[in-house]
């Protein structure tokens, strides 16, 4: 059951006034994960399985309507309710909850800076998952210092010139919308390309440690034109707009790492029930017992970092520090729990796919949408700043 | 065509744990629509799409059985009726009792639609009772329902067979979960499935106590299977002959 008793009281206690309405979508929404999605995620891994099958089935189910109002072809539920089902995702296939997130945060983008005409061209496509979206930032020489980054855009007869690369851009390539930033005379702007682009390219699909069900390539742009009303907000203000999109990012991403160790827990707890060693269940031995505490503490102090952060936001608090805490707990404590789950399993932890690709998905990230360094440098400077 | 489908809230057998005795822990257990009514409902919903009309869902249970009924009519169902009743301290006829008197209340209906029997006590006896209640033809078993004009052509799943029968409109009809399967709610749906009229009547008032002789569970515990724990061991070409051997012995091969 991926949506568990646990999840329920927590939504109780988050979402006091509607929890029975929110536990009814989640547990709907966990069942089809769990008979749908579940079973193929291994495949996924190993590439027996493509990731666009599942994700639109996972769309027309609503996944990413979840947090965006009616007026858009949202559900309005809290954002509460929308990290936990990440979370759940993240317990049925890692990769796609990657690729889920990526595109509800260029969603969250649109919906908060773009303009009317924009959002009516495209946000209901994008929430409703008609339209698959995409994430554009790093690129090969830059990463969270934004501030250097060489790809520019040219204001030229009413458009913008695109030129320059992104790299490593989940659902490159197969995404219909790409929320890009480039360089202006003004500063980074964010931008809205919509594919095809004859000046939009890819390079090749990147070969990876984990989440190897998502799509992830270089993405080129060579003199890509794009009308001057596909740029979005104010030009000059895409870090700012970057920034504030990676923060819900990272509550979604600490929930996705608590789904995972989740997963991974659950098989490792079964294992030393069952596995004997010494004439006992090896579930009987202090030091088995002792990662069995800590893997389970891990995973409930992650998941009620995360419902912190998504609280805080949905109440309109400043909730900068609190997702970057989130996160990196979340992704350090799922590398630490699923490693433990690996040496739990022995053997069979190092040579089944199964079970060591939740340590090489979980892997990922603590370096995407913000390595844990400078999380924590984040953090303390806005704890420092509040304390002053 | 008007659709009637019963449905029950039952204890998800999945999560069900047995106690030290070996008696099912039903105090607390986790519940849920039982699993094949779900393709009793997607039937009704597909007839529906091919002849229009209504699906009103009934069920018999507690309160919490609002949570089976919404389910229902989150897949696409257009309205419920729950009939209150303690499930546990009602029989199958009793039950049987209180849905067809609830069905003819919101009737008529052309075509009354059950699961072969729920997930949780798989007894079977309700859908039979409750045709012969309803004083109309009650196929079972039933794989595969067409519908043309007042004439219902039923595909039987008998053990070895295949049967095709055909009954006149109105029909009782228990389904077999390889009739369809069953759709996911979009969450959207489950949303608006709160909007949806349930209409909530009295068990009681439908079928007072004493209508009927009720049966009653003197116990109930998980089956025990006993095992021989037969080990076979050598070589595979040994080990092979020595369980051709223990399998002719068992009576499981004959020469």
């Amino acid at each position: 059951m991926i949506y568990s008793p646990e999840h329920r009281r927590l939504m109780e206690m988050f979402e006091p006034a509607r929890h029975q309405e929110y536990s009814e979508v989640l547990s709907s929404l966990g069942e089809f994960m769990e008979k749908e999605i579940l079973p193929i995620s291994p495949k996924l891994d190993t590439g027996a399985a493509q990731i666009n099958g599942p994700r639109k089935a996972l769309f027309e189910q609503g996944m990413s309507q979840i947090p965006f109002p009616a007026d858009y072809g949202g559900l309005g539920l809290p954002f509460p309710v929308y990290a936990t089902a990440v979370e759940l995702l993240g317990s049925a296939d890692a990769s796609i909850a990657l690729s889920v997130e990526i595109h509800n945060a260029v969603a969250e983008g649109v919906f908060r800076y773009g303009s009317e005409s924009q959002k009516e061209a495209r946000l209901e496509g994008i929430i409703t998952g008609k339209k698959l979206a995409s994430f554009a930032l790093t690129e090969p020489s830059s990463g969270s210092d934004s501030g250097t980054m060489a790809t520019t855009a040219e204001r030229r007869a009413g458009e913008f010139v695109i030129n320059g690369s992104k790299m490593f851009i989940t659902n490159a390539g197969e995404a219909d919308v790409y929320f890009v930033f480039a360089k202006t005379n003004k500063g980074p702007s964010a931008f809205l390309v919509d594919a095809p682009n004859r000046g939009l390219g890819f390079g090749e699909e990147l070969e990876k440690l984990g989440m190897r069900g998502s799509k992830t390539r270089e993405v080129l742009f060579s003199d890509c034109h794009v009308p001057e009303e596909n740029l979005v907000g104010e030009e000059g203000k895409g870090a700012d707009y970057a920034k504030e999109m990676l923060h819900g990012a990272r509550i979604v991403v600490a929930a996705l790492n608590v789904g995972i160790s989740q997963l991974a827990y659950g098989k490792a707890l079964a294992y030393a029930k069952q596995r004997r060693a010494f004439g006992k269940s090896i579930s009987e031995f202090q030091l088995i017992r002792e990662k069995i505490a800590d893997m389970k503490s891990g995973i409930n102090a992650g998941r009620l970092l995360y419902l912190y952060a998504a609280k805080l936001k949905e109440l309109g608090h400043d909730y900068s520090s609190e997702a970057s805490q989130a996160k990196v707990f979340a992704t350090e404590m799922s590398l630490r729990v699923c490693d433990e789950a690996i040496q739990v399993h022995g053997g069979y932890g190092y040579t089944s796919d199964d079970l060591h690709r939740h340590w090489r998905d979980a892997r990922l990230l603590t370096i995407g949408e913000g390595t844990s360094e400078v999380l924590r440098m984040l953090i303390a400077r806005r704890e420092m700043a509040r304390s002053s | 065509m008007k659709i009637a489908v019963c449905v029950k809230h039952a204890v998800d057998e999945t999560e069900l744990k047995i106690d030290s005795s070996g008696k099912p822990v039903l105090a607390g257990a986790a519940s849920r629509m039982s699993a094949f009514d779900k393709n009793a409902v997607e039937e009704g919903l597909r007839l529906k799409a091919a002849h229009q009309g209504e699906v009103v869902i009934f069920t018999v249970g507690p309160a919490e059985s609002r949570k089976t009924m919404k389910e229902a009519l989150a897949m696409g169902a257009d309205r419920g009726v729950l009939v209150a009743a303690d499930t546990a301290a009602i029989d199958t006829m009793r039950t049987a009792g209180m849905l067809s008197a609830a069905i003819k209340r919101s009737g008529p209906f052309d075509i009354v639609l059950c699961s072969e029997g729920s997930s949780d006590t798989y007894s079977g006896q309700v859908p039979p009772m409750l045709g012969e209640m309803m004083g109309v033809a009650f196929v079972s078993y039933a794989r595969k329902i067409e519908v043309s004009g007042q004439t219902a052509r039923v595909e039987r799943s008998l053990e070895d067979s295949v049967e095709s029968v055909e009954a006149q409109l109105p029909v009782t009809v228990s389904v077999v979960s390889e009739i369809n399967e069953p759709r996911y709610p979009t969450l959207i749906q489950i949303m608006q499935a709160g909007k949806k009229p349930i209409e909530e009547l009295s068990g009681e008032q439908l079928s007072p106590a004493g209508a009927y002789r009720e049966a009653s569970t003197a116990s109930m515990s998980a089956q025990q299977s006993a095992r021989k724990r037969i080990m076979i061991e050598g070589s595979p070409d040994e080990a092979a002959a020595k369980l051709v051997e223990a399998l002719m012995k068992e009576g499981v091969l004959s020469k």
